[in-house]
């Protein structure tokens, strides 16, 4: 489903550039749940958002169903936003003058939907995570846990292939937190791959796999029980 | 591009934000509204003006005296000279090559009698060349003749407003009147513009000198100068000026007791002051323009850096730069177009208000030149769509996740 190779991106700084990514080979089969872990500054977001083609990258390859990313126009990539991909933000990055129906029905419009069925779907989706009484709410309106599930209703409503999610609960106390890794999953278990950015030891731990980054590297890779270290538990206590 | 969907995305993102609609509004529509207004009061004033002249041909010099201000030749200031029929015989005969012209005598106040109706009118003995120098439609009968000055003809020609409010229904023509005290046969009767024309008694000029003073007494003269140019008439008027001051020993200085007055010059002189009113109006609207597209150039720049996080968002939901791009636009055309519209509609609606209230003499009709609006209103849509278009393809141009980090 997903397979990069080499992948390696810098990001260009005063007098020079900062190597962030330095040959990532990762490769991601459809029905996966995937965390990926490591230290702030360590590339994850960067890798995400690679993945997501919401970023370029220096070298190396990306196949996304089996096509090469590279060089790929900005009308192609829009494309594949639209059809394979969708995203959950940390901030939840909800339109702030549209309702959560009107949120949720966004991508829709972009995949030239008519209104009605939209608004049909639009609001399935809402009743799915438990949010068709907040339809005509706006985004200001909603509690974190709620925004977020909102914001995963609007990734899900293209029925898209893969999900990526950077740090989905990192704004969320815990008991929200858990209430949306329930949903994630649910997501995940109707075929649907996952992708989830964090910081946390048991959000990974509810991941079929995690991954570990360091310093732009893969430094680990496995079933999530298996990597998930008493150093990362060590990380979380900090938060 | 422009269907419904487009629209109700536009609809959407307007009204969710108030208080920038508010500025581009009011920057356009402020600009627009500026530009009638003054288009509109510019044109009042010129249409003023022009009506006011209507009354008199253009190509007429008019004479007149009053009191002298200055002794000369021995003789007093504060002398009235009286013009008699021997100066105008003179002028006209061996000053000037008038093609017409004609004297004026006016009688304010005469009570003006029909059956049992009377009021107060005034008259005025001309000459019949009369009507060509000062334009007076006639509505019905005839003007006067020469026959009617050299028989001292008991005929008069009345403004409308004596149809009004004399004859009310009755026929004029033909009908007897009573001119203070004396009996006269109306031959016809005309209609113009102004306050004052329309209260007018035409009788011919020798039969106002016989019947009511007896005298050969002539108050004003009107000389048309026929196709001559500016030189010409001002020549013209040297002449007379010269033969009066000459003949009735008034010093050259004199300005009060012998004034001629070249309505040609004086025309050209409100063109000229017309053409600097034009241009005013010309360089305030471009400056009015360039601020409101300055205006809406401004708020759509912040628009856009407002909404570089949303068009993140938006790419990352799958919008094509294309789809992002014709929404900006597509808005900011709309809105510089309705608000443009509603400063139009706002704009004529204050000229029609105020029009009423600002009736004057040299004021009249203003009215909307709607080429140069629609040419105003057509430059700002276009500069909101560049203001548009300009910064929302700078934020469409960089990658989703720069637009999505935006601060
Ligand atoms: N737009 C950018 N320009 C320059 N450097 C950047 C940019 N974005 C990220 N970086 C740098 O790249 C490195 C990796 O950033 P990234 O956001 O991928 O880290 P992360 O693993 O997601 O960290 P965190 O856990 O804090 O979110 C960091 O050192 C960061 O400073
Ligand atoms: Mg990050």
């Amino acid at each position: 489903m997903l397979a990069l190779r080499g992948i390696e991106k810098s990001y260009p700084l005063a007098g020079g550039s900062l190597p962030v990514l330095k040959g990532i080979d990762l490769n991601i089969v459809q029905g996966e749940m995937v965390a990926i872990m490591g230290s702030s500054g360590s590339g994850k977001s960067t890798l995400l958002n690679v993945l997501g083609l919401l970023d370029g990258f220096d070298s190396g390859g990306y196949d996304l169903d089996g096509v090469d990313m590279a060089g790929l126009s900005e009308k192609q990539a829009a494309r594949y936003r639209s059809q394979f991909l969708g995203f959950v933000f940390q901030s939840f990055n909800l339109i702030s003058f549209k309702t959560a129906l009107e949120n949720v029905a966004l991508p829709l419009f972009y995949q030239k939907v008519p209104r009605r069925e939209r608004q049909k779907r639009a609001m399935e989706m809402l009743g799915k995570m438990g949010m068709d009484d907040r339809a005509d709410h706006l985004p200001s309106e909603l509690s974190g846990g709620q925004k977020q599930r909102v914001a995963i209703a609007r990734a899900l409503i293209t029925s898209p292939r893969v999900i990526l999610a950077d740090e989905p609960t990192g704004a969320l106390d815990s008991t929200t937190s858990s209430e949306v890794m329930e949903v994630l999953r649910e997501v995940n278990a109707s075929g649907i791959t996952v992708i989830i950015v964090t910081h946390e030891a048991d959000i990974a731990a509810q991941c079929d796999r995690t991954i570990r980054l360091h310093d732009g590297v893969i430094i680990e890779d496995g079933k999530s029980g298996e990597v998930v270290e008493p150093t990362a538990r060590g990380a979380r206590s900090q938060d | 591009m422009f269907n419904r969907e487009t629209w109700i995305e536009i609809a959407h993102t307007v009204t969710a934000n108030p208080l920038r609609t508010a500025l581009t509004g009011l920057s356009v529509g402020l600009g627009i509204f500026i530009l009638v207004v003054m288009q509109g009061l510019g044109f009042g004033l010129q249409n003023g003006v022009e009506q006011d002249f209507g009354d008199e041909a253009r190509n007429t010099v008019w004479v007149r005296t009053g009191r002298t201000t200055l002794p000369y030749r021995g003789r007093q200031p504060n002398r009235y000279v009286q013009m008699r029929n021997e100066d105008e015989q003179r002028i006209t005969e061996q000053v000037v090559d008038a093609p017409a012209w004609s004297g004026r005598r006016m009688m304010w106040g005469s009570t003006v009698g029909y059956k049992n109706e009377q009021g107060n009118y005034p008259i005025v003995g001309v000459e019949p060349d009369f009507d060509e120098l000062e334009l007076l439609p006639l509505k019905g009968g005839r003007w006067l003749h020469a026959d009617d000055l050299a028989k001292e003809s008991k005929v008069c020609v009345v403004g409308e407003n004596l149809l009004d409010e004399l004859f009310k229904q009755d026929e004029a023509i033909g009908a007897f009147i009573t001119l203070r005290g004396i009996t006269f046969r109306v031959v016809g009767h005309f209609s113009k513009n102004g306050r004052w024309g329309n209260s007018m008694v035409y009788v011919p000029l020798t039969t106002m000198q016989r019947v009511f003073n007896g005298s050969d007494e002539v108050d004003q003269m009107v000389l048309s100068t026929g196709d001559l140019d500016l030189e010409g008439s001002q020549a013209m008027v040297e002449a007379v000026d010269g033969d009066l001051r000459m003949r009735h020993s008034v010093h050259p200085d004199d300005v009060r007791a012998v004034r001629v007055r070249d309505n040609q010059e004086e025309y050209a002189m409100f063109e000229r002051v017309f053409t600097g009113i034009r241009l005013f109006i010309w360089v305030i609207g471009g400056f009015t323009l360039l601020a409101g597209a300055i205006g809406v150039a401004n708020i759509m720049a912040i628009v856009v850096k407002e909404r570089t996080v949303e068009i993140g968002v938006r790419k990352a939901l799958g919008a094509t730069s294309g789809s992002i791009l014709s929404l900006i636009v597509i808005e900011a055309i709309a809105l510089t177009l309705i608000s443009g519209a509603l400063g139009l509609i706002a704009g004529v609606a204050t000229l029609n208000a105020v029009a009423p209230y600002a009736e004057h003499d040299y004021f009249a009709d203003p009215e909307v030149n709607l080429r140069v609006t629609v040419t105003a209103l057509a430059v700002l849509v276009v500069a909101g769509a560049i203001s548009g278009f300009v910064p929302a393809l700078r934020a469409v141009r960089i990658r989703p996740i720069e637009a999505l980090r935006y601060e």
